[in-house]
Formats: C-alpha cells, structure tokens, sequence
C-alpha cells in the first residue's frame, strides 16, 4: 500500500484534469498573442480559463494575473515595493520563504520589514500589527494558512486593520485554496497568492488575485503578456489545466474537507493512543483540515520518515530542504517549540484520494516504531 | 538477504561501492550524510542532488542523516583544540572514528541495516584471530591509514566494496554503469573545509596571534600571521622568500616554539633539523583490540600517502609506544597519527606527541 501523506507539499493531478492535459496539449499549442486561428484556440483556452477562475473566486477576470508558481506571485507583489516611496512592509515571522527569503534579498534596495511574533499555537495577534505600522508601511502580508502546522491566521481582522490605514493587503493563499472557503477573504484582500499544484493542479503554474484599483510595476519585461505584468508567452495548457483543478477544488470543498477531516481525527487519536504525551503543533480552534504536524518525544524525525518511507508511507519534516537534511524547523522555534520536539516532528497531510485504510496502517506502522 | 545501508556522499567511490553491492544482490540502501552546516539554510544540495541521481540510477532508496551536532562537538573542537596548542590533527581520522563508523554505524544498526559499507579504498579480511584490516588494493589511493581506529565490532559490521580495485577500474564501472558521477571531480581537502582557503577558514575560529620568525640561532628574519598557519616541513607562505641565505635555497619550518610564539625555520629540504629518527605516540589504538606481541619488524606511515618507513615499537606505558625509525624522518607532525603495518596488515595506531633526533637504545 503506498501512502501519500504530503499533499501540504504537493498533491497529484486530478485525473480528469490530466485528461484535458493530454486532449489539449498537442492541438492548442498557438500562442494566445498570434491572430490565427491556432493563436485564437489558445487565447481562447487562456481567456476561458482566467474567467472559470474568476467565477468560482467570485471576482473580476482581469483581477487575475497568472504566474510561474505561488512563489512568483509572492515575489511580483514584493518587487512592487522597491518601486514606491512606502518601502516598509509587515509580515509574519512565520511566513513561506517565498515571502521572508525574498524581504532578505530586498534589503539593500532600501527596502524594511517588521516581523509580527505568533503565539505557540502559530497565531498573529492582530493588534501586533496595528503597533507596528510606520509612516511608510507600504504594504502589509499575512499568511492564509501555515504550511508547517496548518494554522489558519485571523487575516480578516489584519485586512481590517490594513484597511483603515489605509495599506494595502497582501496575503499568501497557497495552503488555503481547496481546504478552506476563501471567496470572502479575496473579496477583501488586495492581493492574494496561490499555486496550482496544492490543489490538484499541474506544477509550474499559479496566479495573483489584484484588486483592479490596485496598480503594479512590471514584473517580467518582455511582450507585456498578462496585463504587462509578466512577460512571456502563457503556459496555456497549465493555466487551462489549473482552472479546471481549482474549480473543482472549490465546488468540492465541503465534501473533500468533511472526508479529509474524518482521517485526521482518527489519526490524532491513533496517534495520541500510541503515547497520549504526543505533542500535536498548532491551533487546533482554527487550522487547515488534514494537516497533523505532531512530534513523539526524542523520536529522531529523520529516523521515523526513512522508516515511514520504507514502509511506503510518505510523509515529511516540514521544513526539511532541498538536501534532506532535517534542520530545526524555524517556524516551530518561532513558535517556542523547544528543539528536542522539533527536531522530533513530523508532518502528516491528508488528501482527497486518502482512505481510512491508510489511516489504520499508517497508525500500526507508526506504533510498532515507536513501540518498538 | 542482508540488508546494507551504503554511506553516500555523492562522489564516484561510494555510489560504485552501493552499485556493487546491489550487483551482488544484497538489500542496498543509501544514506546521504551530513557533518557540518554551511552558513546557508540549505546544506550540500549540489552533492545531495548526485546522490539521488545516482540512488535512482542504482535503484536504491536514499535518505539523509544530520550529523553535523556530533561532528562539531566530537571531531571539530578537538581540532581547534589541538590547532590552539600548535599541533597539526587530522580530522578525517577523528571522523572516522567518531561519526562514520560510530554515530552512522549505529544509526544504521537502528535503521535494522545489518552491515554498512562505504567507498573507501582499504580491505576488511576474516581470519581466525578477527577482523584484520589491510590496505586497499590501489596502494595509490589506500585509505588505510585514516581507519586505524576502527575496532574489531565496526570491522565486523563494515564493508568496503572497493577493496580490490583501483581508482581507474572505479571510474570505469561508473562509467559502464552510466551512473552520472563518473567523472566528478575527487574531493579535496578536509571535508569541511572543501576547496575554501585554509588560512581564513581557521582564522573564524581562533585568534591569530602573529610573531616572529627565526631561524635556529634566534636571528629574527621574518614575520609570521600567528603558529597555527605553519605545518612542520611547509615551505611555502613564509613570506620571506630564499634572499637571506648564502644559498638562496628556500626555508622550512622546521619548528614551532609555543612559549615565545616564534615559528622556527631552516635553509634547504634537506637541513638535518627537519629530519628525525624518532618520536613518541599515544591515544593508542589497536585494530584486533589487543596490544601487539611483537613490536618489530614493522613499518609506519608518519601521515597519509607516506612512504612506509621500517621502524621498531616499544612500549613506555600503556598507552604510549617510543618508535624508533632505521632512516630518519623527514617532517614528524605531533597531531598527526602514526600507524603501523606488517605488510598490508594495518594493525593500528596513534597520535604524534613527541619526536627525537637520538637514537634510543
């Protein structure tokens, strides 16, 4: 039995819209900018996927910028800032790389951030914010949802607090879209990040939710593609095969999230049946359904995921990088996490195509371990 | 089928050695290890990148293993401690010893492997007495001398799949095998240092003290960026060049002087004072785990790659042996590790703390 239990990392094409994939990619091959016919399928594919978008997101299609990934989303709006005379952002301490990394690398253009502290349960106190905000706050940027522990950020409160001081609202969408209803938050936000791949989509591609008032500097110069933001000629297939992922995503929220839900709590009292000491990160009032980041005291994580992946399950560290190497995770010694559990974590996410079969196994294999 | 889990650093000799052994039909796992956090997030992604490549090449499983917290506090504080007093140590020795066929090792044995194997060129033989370990069948690349620690339990729970070939046929098989590492550049150097420069490499974590360098009379002819810069017998990055002496020849270290913190030095390779005859080991380590009966008739490398010079061992106490050579030694290191073999036989060693020009009796 092979358990996918990453899906915070990435989940797998759904079938049917690797089926389009496979219909369409070697007939709309024309670029969307050529006036032929074979340029007019793929403008065509591009423009119907841009406004499936916007329909299910219940905003404007030409508030929708597509991109390489979340990340670029996140570093288009981050550029825009060395640009403008308000050069001071606010963000979280516990934000993706694709945020923090790219304040760092922004520093020597002129541009300064405060980091807001969480909680132990990964939480922005609201209030924190509106302390930190300077003359020149330029623009403030709040996770959605942590992609290591699932808390979920109280961003309606912060895109208030944004709101009446007028700066504008940043928030980093990727590991909400397809878990939690997000439509009233876009409504509210001036911008918002999200990637395809989390939710069921194609790697490679993903989109900013703009507010149409809000006006951006290029990002990639070229041939002006997508609103003369992002130069290069459109993804099509990508783009096409990502509307159909998020559509059905959203359509299927409730469903995927009640089933999703069910796993994790059978997990977490397997879990906490194996050692009721276990410790379970995060908030549990408020986080992402299927995503258990938990630690059994001085259980090596390294040692448990190469054990866990010979028994084909597939889980991760959360924070290990590009080498596997397991490193303290930052956002946990943020949070206050001592380094024994840190280092002891595990993260577990579910997915829509996750059965409480693999739960049970999962649970057995994980108590023989650790039972051993 | 026995399960092996192959240490992989992402070079051409480890990923030969876990192709053999797969080859061979055992149970192949890899693991990626590493000993020492770069400053960035993001540690040897380039060498973890060809270890996968090569992993799934293979068709074998890999992870990865942090070890840089046991590296720092057993193997890289005893290195600046021993730089600190003006000693030259060898890390890989340590690293050996501790981590590689220590922490790795049980980790392993946790991990349920029954053995481990690792690319380097050396030979572990059973007889009837144990473990032996002997040298590798390329004399050019024995590793030999950096596993003198290793101890009858890691012998017997090690493998070394290229003990009996040379570095050319290696090549040769990565190549035949298309593991994408064939041609990869030999690393050099000590690990964690790589191909960084030395000098301002230690310089982060010790003071230098600079003085004075003189030659053996105490005519001070040169200045010096602080002792633990200077190896015994370097003759480059003095600074002063050969203009002060009749000869013109170049100068050597020949001495360090802790106490005055004057750096010794001497004209020509040849001068008698950097050669000794012999020297006083301890930290003695024996491969069978019991001391030796007969002490001659033996011969020693003074550090890796030396020739193998004849000598005769003698016990002072326990743990110290007075070894005494037939030809005098050029550059004796204390902090260096002496080991001793009887033909390929690498029957153990120690660490140089002493040397001598007299001939004892």
């Amino acid at each position: 039995m092979n358990c996918y239990f990453d899906h915070s990392a990435t989940t797998p094409i759904d079938s049917f819209v690797s089926e389009w994939i496979q219909e369409n990619q070697s007939i709309a091959f024309g670029n969307p900018s050529s006036t032929h016919a074979m340029g007019r399928k793929s403008k065509h594919i591009l423009e119907t996927a841009r406004q499936q978008l916007a329909d299910v997101l219940g905003c404007a299609s030409k508030e929708i910028v597509f991109t390489g990934s979340g990340t670029e989303a996140n570093n288009l709006v981050l550029y825009n800032l060395i640009h403008q005379e308000k050069q001071h952002i606010i963000t979280s301490s516990i934000e993706h790389p694709a945020i923090l990394s790219t304040l760092s690398y922004l520093e020597p253009f002129g541009l300064t951030f405060t980091l807001i502290p969480v909680d132990s349960t990964g939480t922005v106190n609201p209030q924190d914010i509106k302390k930190a905000i300077q003359s020149d706050t330029g623009l403030i940027s709040i996770m959605v949802a942590n992609n290591e522990v699932g808390t979920i950020q109280p961003i309606d409160d912060c895109q208030q607090i944004a709101q009446n001081f007028g700066i504008p609202f940043h928030s980093d969408g990727v590991q909400a879209l397809g878990k939690i209803p997000i439509q009233d938050s876009i409504h509210n936000c001036d911008l918002m990040s999200f990637s395809s791949h989390k939710f069921y989509g194609p790697k490679g591609v993903g989109f900013l939710v703009k507010k149409d008032s809000l006006k951006l500097n290029p990002f990639i110069i070229g041939g002006g593609q997508e609103f003369n933001l992002r130069g290069g000629t459109e993804n099509i297939i990508g783009i096409g095969a990502m509307a159909l992922a998020a559509k059905s995503a959203i359509q299927s929220l409730e469903k995927s999230s009640k089933h999703i839900s069910n796993l994790e709590r059978k997990c977490i009292s397997g879990i906490r049946e194996i050692d009721p000491k276990v410790v379970i990160h995060g908030n549990h009032q408020s986080h992402i359904p299927g995503l258990v980041s938990f630690a059994f005291n001085k259980v090596d994580n390294q040692t448990l995921l190469t054990q866990l992946d010979r028994a084909h399950i597939f889980a991760s560290s959360g924070s290990a990088c590009h080498s596997g190497i397991s490193t303290p995770s930052k956002v946990l010694a943020t949070m206050g996490i001592n380094e024994d559990i840190n280092l002891s974590t595990i993260r577990i996410s579910f997915g829509k195509h996750n059965t409480q079969d693999e739960v049970d196994y999962f649970i057995q294999t994980l108590k023989s371990l650790i039972l051993k | 089928m026995k399960k092996i889990i192959v240490g992989m650093s992402g070079g051409v000799d480890s990923a030969v050695a876990a192709y053999l052994l797969k080859k061979d039909g055992y149970d192949v796992e890899g693991i990626f290890m590493k000993n020492w956090n770069e400053d960035d997030d993001c540690p040897a992604e380039e060498d973890f990148k060809d270890a996968l490549m090569v992993a799934e090449t293979i068709g074998i499983p890999l992870h990865s293993v942090n070890f840089a917290k046991d590296y720092w506090d057993n193997v890289f504080k005893t290195f600046l401690d021993e730089y600190s007093i003006g000693r030259t140590p060898n890390p890989d020795i340590l690293c050996n010893k501790e981590i590689k066929f220590k922490a790795f090792l049980d980790y392993c044995l946790d991990l349920g492997a029954d053995q481990i194997a690792t690319g380097h060129y050396a030979k572990i033989v059973q007889s009837s007495h144990g473990f032996e370990l002997h040298k590798g069948d390329d004399e050019n690349k024995d590793q030999s001398y950096f596993l003198y620690t290793l101890g009858q339990n890691a012998l017997s729970k090690s493998l070394f799949p290229l003990a009996s070939l040379t570095k050319n046929q290696i090549r040769h098989i990565a190549k035949d095998q298309k593991l994408p590492v064939y041609n990869k550049k030999d690393s050099t150097g000590i690990c964690f240092i790589g191909e960084r420069d030395f000098k301002s490499f230690l310089s982060t974590y010790l003071p230098a003290n600079p003085g004075s360098i003189v030659k053996v009379d105490g005519t001070i002819i040169g200045k010096h960026d602080g002792l633990m810069y200077y190896t015994l017998g370097q003759r480059q990055g003095l600074g002063i060049g050969g203009g002060h002496g009749e000869k013109n020849a170049p100068w050597y270290v020949s001495d360090k002087s802790m106490d005055t913190n004057e750096l010794i030095v001497v004209q020509g390779k040849n001068h008698p004072d950097l050669f000794h005859t012999s020297l006083t080991a301890s930290q003695l380590h024996w491969v069978s785990g019991k001391t030796p009966e007969s002490l001659n008739n033996w011969s020693a490398k003074i550090r890796y790659r030396s020739p193998d010079a004849s000598c005769q061992v003698e016990h002072l106490s326990m743990d110290r042996v007075q070894v005494t050579f037939n030809q005098p030694q050029f550059a004796i290191a204390p902090g260096q590790s002496i080991v001793f073999y009887n033909k390929t036989q690498c029957l153990g060693g120690g660490v140089i703390d002493t040397r001598s020009r007299e001939t004892f009796e």
